[in-house]
């Protein structure tokens, strides 16, 4: 699969399992509320049956909030969240996992708010990314030119194709930093990538690419993107499927075209006049 | 060799100078990587020379006095450890003010322990009978191979830090120190690895107290407050909390100046030596501290490069 030559990502071998089917994640009567104020109550939600998903909804539909219930960086109250990574029937209760155990198992969301490491540098965050446990043994100091090669092809591809300024300092601008955060994921080689709303504060050309680049890489490693996006033109380009969620709830599914022209959708979020 | 120059006070005097710098380096990897704010280092220090000399002094060992003090050794470094892994285990989850409260509150543990234990500890009176696992001739020859040794272990403690900054496991740690829930998010199981790195680090720290109490040649309960603990955090501070070199720097600057520099060349009246120095000593730590934090607040090395590492490392 790597291909030097046209836009392909490199892609690391030895995570190629071959395996096909799609992971999927179900989330079944999870509930969250804040002061008595119920943000999230889902009964029952699977999410990656479709390469790419969008969740769209108004302000404070609770996207944000599922998404980081998903990824436990925010407890539930009740309910149970549930990976199926294959077609073997393989289940992980992903709710009573840590969050680094969940990335181990490739559930792996980005950042709705500029998140970063101040003290290291753009190269330093890509190898942090890729490095294994037995890469980061305390015992295995002279592991770094190992570590580097190993990938070296798949860096210098993301180096290249989003031209950083500076691959040894450190991210400056806020769209480098965003692009770092999601480019951070893509390096764990996710099963499922949660992106909430991975376009704000990208520039256009960027956000193209970097989208072309996920629904390539969800085509081809089978890996389930679910998008939480404010841009709509983005959800209905990128998605296979829409899931509209309003008060907490999770009201529709369906294609995009279908969702678009909803009628609830309509009234509740787009507006009459919408394109 | 001609080693006249190289007097009594001399030899003690670097020797707690290396010594330091030896701790500082460790506190370096809990404080200025993975920012674990350690403010009870002497007590990881002291119970590893205390479980050593107890050890070495209560047991009547059957086999000869070389094997008693290595496996008496092992067992300082090796009973700090397993107090750096239960303490790690309780602060790997708690803010920076919950660390310093429980490492403090270890350290006051280990000298309340060993002043009130007498019968193991010899309680504020401390415990003789400690000394060197060889004899080549002087007083004067013994104590400074035994220099010599902590030189060689401190410039280990040293190479295997400046290792760790260039080694995925240095990125790791410094990434759980800088934003922990986003390290936590790309799979760093920060817990575990803090509390192994407090650990690997404490069981160092109990080896430096081993060593100190041989050149001591005695168990004494005075060198267990906090002096030792804030001189390591002054040099590493003074120095450059997040710099490999920052403790050396920074030991160089305060503890040698004053333990050896000051001490040495400044005429003070003899009666000062009992009372005043350790206080005089204690206000220009302090001073450094505090010009050093008003005017270049992260040391005199400044901040951690990653950009020129990472240049130096990769950049062809």
């Amino acid at each position: 699969m790597v291909d030097e030559a046209s836009n392909t990502v490199p892609v690391d071998k030895s995570l190629d399992d071959g395996a096909s089917s799609r992971p999927t994640i179900r989330v079944q009567n999870a509930a969250k509320s804040f002061s008595g104020r119920t943000v999230v109550d889902v009964e029952d939600l699977t999410l990656g049956t479709h390469s790419i998903e969008g969740l769209i909804g108004p302000n404070g539909a609770g996207k944000t909030t599922l998404l980081r219930m998903i990824m436990h960086a925010i407890p539930l109250d009740q309910g149970t969240v549930v990976l199926s990574s294959d077609g073997s029937g393989f289940e992980t209760v992903l709710s009573d996992l840590s969050t680094s155990r969940m990335a181990q198992h490739g559930v792996v969301k980005t950042n709705q708010v500029i998140t970063d490491f101040e003290q290291l540098t753009i190269l330093d965050s890509m190898l942090l990314s890729i490095a294994q446990r037995s890469d980061e043994s305390a015992s295995a100091i002279y592991r770094e030119q190992g570590l580097y090669a190993d990938r070296a092809d798949e860096i210098q591809w993301y180096l290249e194709q989003f031209d950083f300024e500076d691959a040894f300092g450190f991210a400056n601008s806020a769209g480098e930093k965003k692009l770092l955060d999601i480019i951070r994921c893509l390096l764990l080689n996710p099963r499922v990538l949660l992106l909430d709303e991975p376009t704000a504060g990208l520039p256009d050309s960027i956000r193209d690419q970097l989208m072309g680049l996920i629904r390539e890489k969800a085509a081809q490693d089978d890996m389930s993107v679910v998008v939480v996006e404010h841009d709509l033109h983005v959800i209905w380009s990128m998605c296979d499927y829409v899931h509209f969620m309003a008060e907490g709830r999770v009201v529709l599914h369906g294609e995009p075209s279908y969702i678009r022209d909803h009628e609830t959708v309509v009234e509740q979020y787009l507006g009459s006049g919408h394109v | 060799m001609n080693l006249a120059w190289l007097d009594a006070f001399l030899v003690y005097g670097l020797f707690f100078v290396v010594m330091i710098v030896g701790l500082a380096l460790l506190l370096h990897l809990q404080l200025g990587l993975a920012r674990i704010a350690n403010f009870g280092a002497v007590g990881f220090w002291g119970l590893g020379m205390y479980a050593f000399g107890v050890l070495f002094i209560q047991v009547d060992w059957p086999f000869s006095e070389v094997w008693a003090f290595l496996i008496s050794m092992a067992f300082g470094t090796l009973v700090a450890g397993v107090a750096g892994l239960a303490i790690g285990w309780v602060i790997a989850d708690l803010d920076t003010d919950g660390v310093m409260v429980a490492t403090l509150g270890f350290a006051t543990c280990v000298w309340i322990v060993a002043t009130t234990e007498q019968d193991l500890t010899g309680g504020a009176l401390g415990l003789g009978g400690l000394g060197f696992p060889y004899d080549i001739g002087s007083v004067k020859a013994n104590e400074t191979l035994w220099l010599v040794i902590l030189i060689a272990v401190v410039a280990l403690i040293l190479f295997y830090v400046s290792r760790v900054h260039k080694a995925p496991y240095g990125r790791m740690l410094i990434s759980i120190g800088d934003n922990e829930h986003l390290a936590r998010s790309l799979g760093k199981q920060s817990f575990r690895r803090k509390m192994w790195l407090f650990a690997g680090s404490s069981a160092a720290m109990g080896l430096l107290g081993a060593i100190f109490g041989v050149m001591e040649r005695f168990l004494d309960t005075g060198n267990l407050g906090i002096s030792i603990t804030l001189a390591a955090i002054v040099a590493l501070v003074v120095g450059g909390t997040t710099r490999v070199w920052g403790a050396v720097v920074g030991a160089a600057a305060t503890i040698a100046v004053f333990e050896i520099l000051i001490q040495s060349y400044i005429p003070f009246p003899q009666a000062w030596y009992g009372q005043a120095i350790p206080v005089l000593r204690q206000m220009a730590f302090g001073a450094a501290l505090i010009l050093v934090l008003m005017f270049r607040p992260h040391g005199i090395l400044g901040q951690m490069r990653r950009d020129k590492l990472m240049r130096r490392t990769h950049g062809g």
